[in-house]
């Protein structure tokens, strides 16, 4: 689990992403902060298709935060919404673009449809 | 809210005082500075050689300016006192305060001065019992600051307070010594800054986009120029005009820059609700598209880019479900409450759609309606794939927050709100009445926009097959044939809960009612069991549950009344929409000021006089907004092809109403409307001479 937001960013990120709305469109940076390093995943949106690389180059929006915030985020574990509250994620740039993680990264693991609650039964 | 509390309010902060201008805690009212759902000032108090101050006068110059005029003792003796004080108090970006010492005697004098300050940096869900904090407080004479900061983990709020004046400042608040000369004055200015740290330890709003360019005119400019760009109204009854440019400037204080988009959108209102409610946000502006129509793009694009786009429990969140609730508060932060990003909510979703259409149909921006196809075209898949709890058609709601989650999740929002004739609540899911017509008017409005703008024919034949679908199923399942009018909802078993309630107008207003039972909708409206004189109740008496100062349980809203009123023109009950909006207007013309909320449902010859509930606020968004919706839908405003459309139904005693420059895809139109002599029955539509009480095509302007 060390590694779940590179692992995700490398394995399931690139490529097209029909949840994302087609007018979106922009570059974000995501920079992982590990003890003094920091590693640096830069994601071009353009019509529902995300490129991703490993680079530094600038972004319409900077998203920082130390690496266990990112993998949380990969493992469905962390709201972005919620991060950026609590400052444990800062930002910098057109913060209109930081929602697209929630398109991009899984949401909890144990989520379930609201068809399945309901036949569970009322409160 | 207490009556005798003083505020003034910019977008989502406000200042809430008592009359002197002094905030100290109450676990009642929300009292001190708040500013994106944190208290930065819970103690404010001014005191001259140790004695507090005692209120002669009070200027409430604009909603974001306030200056009292003080002396110093009780009202007991304070004639004799030889100096006055004046407090004069502005909100902007941050907190303003200038405190003037008046000498009125022909000796020299000197006083001490002293401002207690602090702050218990509370989350606006905790006024009631706010968790202990220990902000660490550093004081600094020689900067004339006094440095207030909370912080957990990473979360960091603070005040700082800065004084032109030098100033003793200890951890407590700040002491001026001051000298005056006969007849002098002193005077400083206090500034209080809110900051939320983000980004390398600065303000979180300082490294957003949103916020560098959002051009900051002075407050005063702002409102000007709000002002002129709504309609000009000139009415008979002059306390219509007082009470439109009242609604106006209050839909002007209620608005502010999220972080995530770049332009100003309506909050809920004070004091309770000073932020985004996608509900109250999207009424808004339903209400308002003749008057300020610029408050939708803006809510339409910050909404959608808030759109659900996973299924989380905690949050309510289903891909495609539009926003309940966000706030920025220490709650929210942690979680405490799940509004960082809350979407339990089932009538947001179909709103949206709805919304994004009769914009179209004012505006005729069609970039916007292609621009926002994928957040439409999402939200119209929720209504079938999550939003059907049941699988038989119906859209209902459910939390799967057990915990902090919201059970009611319609307009009717308190846990008690839904229950039966007898006060039986039924079981969850729950397929209220007006979400079933929000959802049907949602398709059919959806298969416009798929036609003319999103070249999908086959999506809209699908749209409005479905829509026929639950219009059809609707009639047959809530229709109450003994009772004559339709449940308030239904079952997971699809029983009916037979209550009646002013969901009815919901219903009028998005057009899922059969023509032919319009008219014994209009009668439930209009009787009363329902009407009380002032307005339409939320639920009739007669009824077990019924309580005059229940919000939803026999209480009346002014923003409901203005759906009704428009639902009830819509089916040509023209004569009973007048009558509300009459009633409406008595309310705000008997108290005076912004539109309240929501009043009592006692009778109006028992009270005579509206009665307020102690919870009820203003001013709020879809209340200011309800008094436009009332006036255009009086003077019939529609928007017809490229024209605006008038066709006037002017209450009783309201002689002639003109409203010039409605801003729409005509550019701007002229209306007006007189009210019609006794004993003229009600036109039908027609082309041909326009005059009183007849339709017109407005005037372009």
């Amino acid at each position: 689990m060390g590694d779940a937001a590179a692992d995700y960013l490398n394995d399931r990120v690139a490529g097209r992403h029909p949840d994302l709305a087609e007018y979106i469109r922009g570059t974000l940076r995501l920079d992982l902060r590990d003890g003094g390093s920091t590693e640096h995943w830069h994601l071009t949106i353009d019509r529902q298709e995300v490129r991703v690389s490993r680079s530094f180059d600038v972004a319409d929006l900077v998203i920082r935060a130390d690496r266990g915030v990112f993998d949380r985020i990969a493992q469905g574990r962390e709201h972005v919404a919620a991060a950026l509250l609590r400052n444990d994620l800062t930002v910098e740039g057109n913060l209109e673009l930081l929602m697209t993680l929630r398109r991009i990264f899984p949401g909890p693991a144990d989520a379930r449809h609201p068809r399945d609650v309901a036949r569970g039964g009322s409160r | 809210m207490r009556p005798h509390l003083v505020h003034v309010l910019s977008g989502n902060s406000f200042a809430l005082s008592d009359t002197q201008g002094d905030m100290e805690v109450d676990p009642y009212a929300p009292i001190g500075l708040f500013s994106f759902d944190t208290r930065f000032l819970s103690r404010w108090v001014l005191s001259v050689d140790g004695e507090r101050l005692h209120a002669l006068s009070r200027d409430e110059l604009t909603y974001f300016e306030t200056r009292f005029v003080l002396v110093p003792g009780t009202a007991s003796h304070y004639v004799d006192s030889d100096i006055s004080v004046i407090r004069h108090r502005s909100l902007d970006e941050s907190f303003h305060e200038r405190l003037t010492v008046l000498n009125h005697s022909v000796q020299p004098a000197e006083y001490t001065v002293r401002l207690e300050i602090g702050s218990d940096f509370a989350d606006t869900s905790e006024i009631l019992r706010p968790a202990p904090r220990r902000p660490v407080v550093a004081a600094d004479s020689n900067r004339r600051q006094l440095r207030l900061r909370h912080q957990r983990d990473e979360f960091i709020r603070e005040t700082l307070v800065t004084s032109t004046e030098p100033v003793a400042v200890d951890e407590q608040g700040m002491t001026f010594q001051i000298r005056l000369a006969p007849n002098g004055e002193w005077h400083t200015d206090l500034v209080v800054a809110t900051i939320i740290h983000g980004a390398g330890g600065r303000d979180l709003r300082a490294s957003l986009q949103s916020h560098r360019e959002h051009v900051h005119h002075t407050m005063n400019t702002e409102l000007t120029r709000w002002l002129d760009r709504a309609p000009q109204l000139v009415a008979d009854r002059k306390s219509l005009e007082s009470a439109y440019r009242q609604a106006l400037t209050d839909l002007a204080a209620l608005r502010y820059v999220p972080l995530t988009y770049r332009e100003p959108v309506p909050v809920g209102g004070l004091p309770w609700a000073m932020a985004l409610y996608g509900r109250d946000a999207m009424i808004t502006c339903l209400q308002t598209l003749p008057f300020t129509p610029e408050l939708t793009p803006a809510t339409l694009h910050l909404l959608a880019s808030v759109q659900g786009g996973q299924l989380d429990d905690y949050h309510d969140e289903e891909p495609g479900k539009i926003l309940a609730e966000l706030r920025y508060g220490e709650a929210a932060a942690f979680g405490e409450q799940p509004t960082a990003i809350y979407y339990g909510a089932a009538d947001t979703t179909p709103l949206f759609v709805v919304l994004l259409d009769e914009y179209e149909r004012w505006s005729g921006d069609g970039d916007l309606v292609r621009q926002l196809r994928h957040p439409a075209r999402m939200a119209l898949d929720w209504l079938d794939e999550y939003g059907d709890l049941c699988g038989d058609g119906y859209l209902r709601y459910q939390t799967r927050n057990d915990l902090t989650g919201v059970a009611n999740q319609i307009w009717r929002n308190s846990p008690d709100a839904v229950a039966d004739r007898d006060g039986r609540q039924p079981p969850f899911p729950r397929a209220t009445c007006e979400l079933q017509g929000y959802a049907y008017d949602a398709r059919m409005r959806g298969a416009r926009l798929a036609r003319e703008f999103w070249d999908d024919p086959a999506y809209a034949d699908r749209l409005e097959a479905d829509a026929a679908r639950l219009r059809d199923r609707f009639n047959r399942d809530f229709w109450l044939p003994d009772r004559e009018y339709y449940a308030l909802a239904l079952t997971p078993d699809g029983e009916p809960v037979d209550a009646l309630t002013s969901n009815l107008g919901h219903l009028l207003f998005t057009g899922i009612v059969d023509p032919e039972r319009s008219a014994a909708l209009a009668a439930h409206l209009s009787g009363p069991e329902l009407f009380t004189g002032w307005g339409v109740r939320t639920y009739a008496t007669g009824q077990r549950p019924y309580n005059p100062v229940g919000p939803h349980l026999g209480a009346v809203w002014p923003s409901d009344n203005a759906l009704i009123a428009a639902g009830l023109r819509r089916y040509g009950h023209d004569a009973e929409a007048a009558r509300i909006a009459a009633g409406m207007f008595a309310v705000v013309e008997t108290m005076g000021g912004s539109v309240p909320e929501v009043i009592a449902g006692y009778p109006r010859e028992v009270t005579k006089y509206p009665v307020r509930l102690p919870a009820a606020g203003r001013p709020q968004s879809w209340a200011s907004g309800a008094l436009l919706m009332l006036l255009a839908t009086m003077l019939g405003l529609r928007p017809c092809g490229d024209n605006l459309l008038v066709r006037p139904e002017i209450p009783v005693g309201y002689g002639r109403i003109e409203l010039t420059d409605v801003p729409g895809r005509w550019g701007r139109a002229d209306s007006f409307g007189r009210e019609r002599p006794p004993g003229r029955t009600s036109p039908r539509l027609r082309g041909g001479q326009s005059g009183p009480g007849q339709p017109h095509r407005a005037t372009a302007g």
